[in-house]
């Protein structure tokens, strides 16, 4: 599997438009315990990125990446827009300067994403966010680059893990968020982070085989 | 509400245009990213000081950009965290080849926003360094808050290291003095009334007639615990009960002691307070080496006042003498 910004451009666009679509679903998955409005930050901020999608400098994966990293953290209110933001920044520095992306790369470059919205939501795996459905993706993502899958099958495992590990929140109670507000109330559904993570890959394998 | 205002989406973009035309040789204002700085700055042989918060507190901290103080402020909207991407713009615009220092209240909007525009700074290869400020006595540490908030005692950071940095400490240096000054300063406030947000065109809570909040935040946060008004002198009392003992400020020290309105107070009522806080630190054995009176750190038109301790030693108190010339122009 090996990636080149044309890529990265496909993964940014189906990710975005994916956003923009769920607004509603989004948004009622987190008015169960949240207050609502996830749904409508993603989508105001993600309709930015499509509305300048030719002006990103595009020198290579890393440096889009930045680019897009620093619109969504402006224009996605609450504390997703620093969150998701964390993550397009830190793929981004780690991608910059290089043409020809491998998988490795890419895991390497999600691993400090990973790292990058742990530290900036002082949160970990186990806290009931959207952490619960991206590390064992990427987890799966890593294994299977690692037997030598195609990308498209790589992308299905991915999808995969990310459902059932986004199902799996539903017995874990808030820790971050303002969700944690709600306490043993918010046990029962499943986080509306970690859902949209498990929609988004499910997407992407999608259009992948197209 | 009855505000001097025209469009409340406009009340901060008119505030800062106003602050400009005021001062047309001294500060410079970039609309687009809510920016007033220093005429001259980035200066090369100076490490550039930046503060950032939501709209709302002035003076803080527009009106104190100037020699010896900030280089620049980058507002949000009222009570809100200035945009990531404001952030990130403003440090590269005043980017000095000596560093960048950020001073930034201990709030988690405004932890966020500055955290990713440093991180982003540092991509594009600028020397980025943060300071969080967390003066506040009333809130206690707990799982789920950031810790303690910044309020009034952020003035003193930001002078000390505004003097250090005209001096040309470097950035470490800064840090090194910042983190001093912020590890010795206590504040804490009581409310009189709510502050009316512009944007929300109603008081920001409920407070009865006969009511105070002691502890209250610069946002109008609850602090710890509602009580009902009494005496000015027991309510300097109860401040000086809380903000002593957690330092603790001991019989000997010298300290810079500070009484700052909240925006609705007059000024004869902040001078009352001083009186009666100076003496009462003065019995219990704290000498008053350096006072000020006034408004450092608002809530809008929140009427009450917040009381300041900072614990002097000679490095502290020479920088907080150091000359100073910001946009506040009384006479």
């Amino acid at each position: 599997m090996s990636t080149s910004l044309d890529t990265t451009e496909f993964v940014v666009r189906s990710i975005a438009q994916t956003c923009v679509d769920n607004e509603k679903y989004f948004g009622d998955l987190d008015s169960v315990v949240g207050d609502g409005d996830f749904g409508y930050s993603l989508a105001r901020g993600f309709e930015q990125v499509i509305a300048h999608w030719d002006e990103y400098d595009r020198e290579d994966s890393g440096t889009f990446l930045l680019k897009i990293a620093l619109v969504i953290s402006s224009r996605i209110g609450g504390t997703s827009g620093p969150i998701w933001g964390t993550a397009f920044m830190r793929a981004g520095t780690a991608l910059k300067g290089i043409d020809s992306v491998s998988g490795a790369d890419v895991v390497a470059a999600l691993r400090t994403s990973i790292e990058g919205i742990k530290k900036r939501g002082n949160s970990d795996v186990g806290d009931k966010t959207l952490l619960d459905a991206l590390v064992p993706a990427i987890d799966a993502l890593e294994a299977s680059v690692l037997q030598g899958d195609s990308g498209g099958l790589s992308m299905q495992k991915l999808a995969a893990a990310a459902r059932t590990a986004a199902e799996a929140t539903s017995s874990l109670k808030a820790l971050r968020g303002r969700a944690s507000y709600s306490g043993d109330r918010s046990i029962g559904s499943p986080d509306a982070g970690a859902v949209a993570v498990a929609v988004l890959a499910e997407q992407l394998a999608e259009a992948w085989k197209s | 509400m009855k505000k001097f205002i025209n469009d409340p989406q406009q009340f901060v973009p008119e505030m800062l245009k106003g602050i400009a035309l005021a001062n047309p040789d001294t500060l410079r204002y970039v609309p687009e990213y809510n920016l007033i700085h220093r005429a001259d700055s980035p200066r090369p042989d100076k490490v550039t000081i930046i503060q950032g918060s939501g709209s709302g507190h002035e003076p803080a901290h527009v009106m104190t950009v100037g020699k010896g103080m900030l280089d620049g402020a980058c507002p949000g909207d009222v009570f809100a965290a200035p945009p990531m991407d404001y952030v990130y713009a403003t440090t590269k615009l005043l980017a000095s080849p000596k560093g960048v220092l950020l001073l930034v209240n201990n709030y988690t909007g405004d932890r966020m926003a500055f955290d990713m525009a440093q991180e982003m700074s540092e991509a594009d290869g600028v020397t980025v360094r943060t300071l969080f400020i967390d003066d506040d006595v009333s809130v206690k540490d707990s799982t789920y808050t950031v810790g303690r908030r910044g309020v009034a005692g952020n003035f003193f950071v930001m002078k000390a290291v505004g003097a250090a940095a005209e001096d040309g400490a470097d950035l470490d240096e800064l840090v090194r003095i910042g983190e001093k000054v912020n590890s010795v300063t206590r504040t804490m406030g009581i409310a009189l009334t709510a502050c009316t947000p512009p944007s929300k065109g109603s008081p920001l809570f409920d407070l009865a007639d006969d009511e105070i909040e002691i502890g209250v935040g610069i946002h109008g946060e609850p602090g710890r615990e509602r009580a009902k008004w009494s005496p000015a002198n027991d309510l300097v009392e109860v401040l000086l009960d809380a903000i002593v003992p957690d330092l603790p400020f001991a019989p000997g020290d010298r300290v810079a002691l500070m009484i700052n309105g909240l925006g609705g107070t007059p000024i004869s009522e902040l001078y009352l307070l001083y009186g009666i806080a100076h003496e009462k630190l003065e019995a219990r054995g704290i000498t008053v080496g350096r006072n000020y009176v006034g408004e450092y750190c608002t809530s809008l038109d929140m009427a009450g006042a917040s009381l300041t301790l900072v614990k002097l030693d000679d490095e502290i108190e020479a920088l907080l003498a150091a000359p100073a010339e910001v946009a506040i122009r009384v006479f």
